[in-house]
């Protein structure tokens, strides 16, 4: 747990790029970003400039080519795979596009999956899963499978999946890209407020200004790294 | 725990997919059928060696005690008193064996007789006796190996008999042997009216002759050589057991073969499921959690498919046992139809091992799921 005060998230000098020799591409050179509590913060850009790459490496799924992360204190590089898993699990909440729910399971069963890999019993799990399904509306569809829910409903359950554990931080990829304006309203809306009641601070990857200008602060990606504003 | 959560709803819901389905399938019923024929092989093995074994003991002395450094033992050693006092010795028979002459009309072979208290008679076994024709009825002339003092020198001891009966030859003996009243055989080896070449025991629990021939050693000290039913047999009973293994290994081969289908169906899942494993590891699972999930997909599929196995081939021994359905002809086996004889050990040997394979070839593709990059599946998926 970090003092009071201290970054949630801290990233400096992240550089990430793809390919070797003459075919490597750059994504971003130098990125450098601190999230605190209680921070709700978004960043844009065009499609392909590597948003969802930095996710990636804010949450400990990728490593950096320079630079370094650090999550609630601890650098991702000084882990061992067992313990970035660890460690995410108890610090990163993540929001798909796609809602990537799985999809044998029900919607209980895909938002008490994070509890069920922590170790909790099934019947806790089920329990805790349940009260979150009813903060974002879908009680009635706890056993409803996802091929059953709608576009928003699915990504409901994927933003209480990510939610459930309450995250130190949550990453949202393009969480309404999938969706039609009407239900994208709906979801961002209640993206932003779930995660300003269970979670430390968000950070939400959009290509649209629209959505940016709904969070507190709003930081652009380009080549060299982020800069403030859409 | 979580990996057995999933993987029982992957296995569930393989029903309505025709990839994981088809392999999950042929992976449970080669599995099944294999662990089975496994089972009624061994169950028909046990079958037979149970029969050639109780023979053995029936026609075999438990233990057979000799004179070590002698040639015979006598009253004054007290040995039967010793021997019958020994724990696990349940009887003590004298005899007394040697070698002579048989003969007939011009016609003679060599031959191996033992004389014991309750033999009627001189019976032959039919190894013996068809050389030179020797049938039931017929009196014979004894040439003893053993000669006794006369005024003429050392000449041989000699006995005529009637032949009371010839015998199939015994199971598993190396050499045929005849068998005659006690006291005549004395007279024949001249070993005196209360001689013996040795001692022959049978024990209350003949299963374990290695422990009472270690007592019968512990009791009478080194004067004396022991030797156990099987060790008296050892020839048979080594075939019946490198038998066993090799019809084990020989037949453990369609379980391997089976299982190889298990590595395949924790493939296909892992493939089509990689992005669920992606979704795992960001939701915390650790990549051997991530594996775990595959490789209890696999296993599961070993154990339920070991399981139906097991059940199949003790349901089908049993029944072949029971209504007699393989017959045999008696004449050559002793018994009219094949014997099934299902062994517990064997049965729990079989699951442990299928099972246990099952895992290894499961564990496989479960690795490789464990190492694949979250970001690549996620991109993929």
């Amino acid at each position: 747990m970090v003092p009071d005060g201290a970054p949630l998230l801290a990233a400096a000098g992240l550089a990430k790029g793809f390919g070797s020799g003459a075919g490597r591409v750059d994504v971003f050179r130098n990125v450098s970003l601190e999230v605190r509590a209680g921070d709700l913060l978004a960043i844009t850009g065009p499609s392909g400039c590597g948003k969802s790459t930095l996710l990636h490496l804010f949450a400990g799924l990728d490593t950096p080519d320079a630079g370094a992360v650090r999550v609630d204190g601890t650098d991702w590089s000084s882990l061992s795979p067992e313990a970035r898993a660890a460690l995410r699990g108890t610090t990163i909440g993540f929001v798909f596009q796609f809602h990537h729910l799985l999809p044998e399971l029900t919607a209980e069963e895909n938002v008490a999956l994070p509890l069920f890999l922590a170790g909790r019993s099934e019947a806790d799990g089920r329990k805790e899963a349940r009260e979150v399904l009813d903060r974002v509306g879908l009680s009635a569809r706890a056993s409803a499978l996802p091929r059953t829910l709608s576009g928003g409903e699915r990504q409901r359950v994927a933003i209480a999946r990510a939610v459930v554990r309450r995250p130190r931080i949550l990453l949202c990829d393009e969480p309404t890209g999938s969706l039609d304006a009407a239900h994208a309203a709906a979801v961002f809306d209640l993206l932003t407020t779930v995660a300003k009641e269970r979670a430390g601070a968000a950070i939400v990857v959009t290509h649209d200004p629209e959505w940016a200008r709904r969070c507190a602060s709003i930081k652009s990606l380009g080549g060299e790294g982020l800069s403030d504003g859409a | 725990m979580i990996s057995f959560f999933l993987a029982k709803k992957y296995l569930l819901a393989s029903r309505r997919d025709a990839q994981v389905g088809v392999v999950a399938l042929a992976a449970f019923l080669g599995l099944t059928l294999g662990v089975a024929a496994l089972v009624v092989s061994l169950a028909l093995l046990s079958g037979f060696q149970t029969n050639i074994k109780s023979r053995l003991l029936a026609e075999t002395p438990h233990l057979l005690v000799t004179p070590a450094g002698r040639g015979e033992f006598h009253d004054v050693d007290r040995i039967a008193g010793k021997l019958a006092a020994v724990p696990g010795v349940a009887s003590v028979s004298p005899v007394a064996k040697g070698r002579v002459w048989v003969s007939l009309g011009s016609q003679a072979m060599p031959a191996i007789v033992v004389g014991r208290e309750k033999q009627k008679g001189l019976v032959l076994d039919v190894a013996q006796a068809r050389p030179i024709g020797l049938v039931a009825g017929e009196t014979v002339t004894l040439v003893s190996s053993r000669s006794r003092l006369s005024p003429l020198g050392p000449v041989p001891i000699v006995a005529t008999m009637k032949i009371a009966g010839v015998v199939p030859s015994a199971t598993g003996r190396k050499a045929a042997e005849a068998s005659m009243p006690l006291e005549e055989a004395r007279r024949l080896f001249a070993l005196g009216p209360d001689g013996a070449t040795g001692y022959e025991l049978r024990l209350t629990d003949p299963g374990r002759p290695d422990k009472a021939a270690a007592a019968v050693s512990a009791a009478l000290g080194p004067s004396v050589a022991v030797a156990t039913w099987e060790e008296q047999n050892r020839a048979l009973v080594l075939a019946l057991r490198i038998e066993r293994t090799v019809l084990f290994a020989a037949v453990f081969l369609i379980v391997i073969v089976a299982g190889l289908n298990l590595a395949a169906t924790s493939a296909v899942l892992a493939a089509t499921r990689a992005g669920d494993a992606a979704v795992l590891s960001v939701l915390g699972a650790s990549p051997r959690a991530v594996g775990r999930v595959f490789l209890a997909a696999g296993a599961g599929v070993g154990a339920a498919g070991t399981l139906g196995g097991l059940a199949l081939g003790v349901g089908v021994a049993v029944l072949l046992e029971r209504a007699g359905l393989v017959p045999l002809p008696a004449q050559l086996y002793g018994m009219a139809h094949a014997p099934f004889r299902v062994e517990a050990l064997d049965v729990l040997a079989v699951g442990v091992l299928s099972i246990l394979w099952s895992v290894l070839a499961a564990s496989i593709p479960a690795r490789t799921a464990a190492r694949l990059s979250p970001v690549e599946a996620l991109r993929g998926a």
